[in-house]
């Protein structure tokens, strides 16, 4: 008996030996195997002042990453996502410019250009209507129209995810950012939407002046208060206006506007969006951040120098049917017609355009080219 | 010869301010003022809809300091028709609702239901259609807000285009 229970139990000892060891092992697999594919990307947090507040909305399937915003910066300066391997994002769209080319409109891989001028991108983040025309109401769904459009860089979204799954670090990459399901054509685009809405510029001289950290200049300061005063000559007092549309920390607001450079379109602006012909001729209002590097300026880029804009607004507005209120019957001169600035009140304006350019957003080591610093991470 | 040419030159000029003029009804004609959101009938309302509801008019003075006469439809009638909930159930959550009124130029502004009802307010928030017997020039029209009551004309939104109810989320 006593030799039947020692036999039993070492029979017992040894199936739970092999018993343990085995459902260790598989322990050990299942949990690596879940860590891989569930590994969780670190949440990426977008700093900002108080004063440009929180009114945007980042959507729920897509949330901001470490992960998906380097993934984002690698696909920004990607040129396999165009038809001809030459072009990236930043054909378009160069740091050093606040993000924009330098060229009027711009060209694509079909060697045609743009018909509008490319972009600054700066701030997007609060942005609700993309482009020119307010086309898109998301970042997700902006990056699209670039990437295929023949003009630019002209590759479908299923080319460039297939190029892209067979090019190395990007199937890694992609799955850490998004998991499981790696290089689709969806994730190209929010993990590109995911890297701009990191590029937030906050820290220009103008930032400081509002967080009592900058003084500005004479002339700063007077070009600062014509940006901010409408003009009322019967109680003397001058301005330019451009806060009106311009005005916020951010310097612009989620308007479209009829701004008077032409009496006929060839462009119908907004219109072509909204079908509704009170739109003819309507653009978005832009950023101001960064203005001095974003020459040249309008939709399509047909002042070369800011002198000229100024000259436009003070002197030149054009009459239309869609015409801003805000561009008709102001004026610094009773019963004027034109805003009428004086040239030292135009160089003041200048002068505090200065404060806007923000040298640290566009040399931000991390907005910049990985590709060319590859230990940048 | 030259009375010829220059007839027919009236008649030219004739054809083209016709067309402009036939152009011009039609931008009026087309412009939409939609009502959506917590509503239970979403509204595509155009002038003329407008015209069909009861007109009421307000005289105040207007941002260039002369007094006009605005003329259209009380904003709560049309918050009514597409069934916001006004009156008897505008109370509890419901107070929480706000209506953002949106311009062609993309300009926003907020009224909180209670600011319209007349249940909570003696002031009509007018759309306008008509200033001093005409239509609202562009710029201005075809629909604008006039808030009697507010001293700064900020919310007296012209090209108004779309209203849409919601709840305010925290």
């Amino acid at each position: 008996m006593s030799e039947h229970r020692r036999v039993w139990t070492k029979y017992t000892g040894g199936v739970s030996g092999w018993f343990v060891t085995i459902l260790t092992a598989t322990f050990c697999v299942f949990a690596s195997l879940v860590s891989v594919v569930s590994h969780t990307p670190a949440p990426y947090e977008l700093k900002y002042p108080a004063n440009f507040g929180s009114r945007f909305t980042i959507p729920a399937n897509n949330p901001t990453t470490h992960e998906g915003v380097y993934l984002g910066r690698m696909l920004f300066y990607e040129k396999k996502l165009s038809a001809n391997n030459k072009f990236s994002c930043e054909s378009c769209h160069e740091q050093k410019l606040a993000f924009t080319d330098g060229r009027p409109v711009s060209l694509g891989v079909d060697g045609s250009f743009t018909p509008r001028s490319s972009m600054s991108l700066s701030n997007l983040l609060w942005v609700r209507n993309f482009f020119w025309d307010g086309r898109s109401q998301g970042l997700e769904a902006q990056a699209a129209f670039p990437l295929t459009d023949p003009h630019e860089m002209g590759q479908s979204l299923a080319v460039s995810a297939e190029k892209l799954r067979k090019t190395a670090p990007y199937p890694a990459l992609f799955g850490s950012a998004f998991g499981e399901t790696g290089v689709t054509e969806q994730n190209i685009l929010k993990a590109l939407a995911q890297f701009e809405r990191t590029l937030i510029s906050a820290d220009a001289p103008y930032d400081r002046y509002l967080a009592g950290q900058y003084q500005p200049t004479a002339a700063e300061l007077r070009g600062m208060q014509l940006f901010e005063n409408g003009p009322d000559p019967k109680r003397r007092i001058r301005g330019a206006n451009c806060g009106h549309c311009h005005g916020s920390p951010k310097t612009f607001k989620e308007l479209f506007h009829n701004n008077g450079l032409d009496s006929a379109f060839t462009d119908l602006g907004r219109e072509k969006i909204t079908s509704q012909s009170l739109d003819k001729g309507r653009f978005r209002v832009p950023t101001l951040r960064n203005i001095l590097l974003t020459a040249p300026y309008m939709h399509d880029g047909r002042f070369k120098t800011i002198e000229a804009v100024l000259d436009h607004y003070s002197d030149h507005i054009r009459q239309s049917e869609t015409l801003s209120s805000f561009l008709q019957d102001i004026s610094n001169e009773e019963n004027g017609k034109t805003l009428s600035l004086k040239t030292q009140e135009k160089q003041d304006i200048i002068a505090f355009f200065g404060m806007l350019t923000d040298s640290t957003f566009i040399t931000n080591p991390a907005f910049s080219n990985p590709h060319s610093t590859p230990t940048a991470r | 010869m030259q009375g010829i040419k220059t007839f027919r030159n009236k008649i030219l000029l004739c054809a083209i301010l016709a067309c402009a003029l036939v152009t011009q009804v039609h931008a009026q004609s087309t412009a939409t003022l939609t009502v959506s959101g917590e509503v239970t009938t979403p509204l595509e309302l155009k002038a003329q809809d407008l015209a069909a509801m009861k007109q009421i008019s307000h005289k105040v003075k207007d941002r260039d300091g002369k007094e006009h006469e605005f003329k259209g439809v009380a904003l709560i009638e049309i918050l009514e028709k597409a069934g916001v909930t006004t009156g008897a159930k505008l109370r509890g959550e419901n107070l929480a609702k706000y209506a953002l009124i949106t311009a062609a130029d993309g300009y926003e502004v907020l009224y909180a239901l209670a600011e319209i009802d007349p249940e909570f307010t003696d002031q009509v928030i007018l759309l306008a259609t008509e200033k001093d017997g005409q239509p609202l020039p562009s710029g201005e029209g075809p629909f604008r807000i006039i808030t009697p009551k507010d001293k700064k004309p900020a919310r007296w939104i012209r090209e108004v285009r779309s209203i849409k109810i919601a709840f305010a989320k925290n």
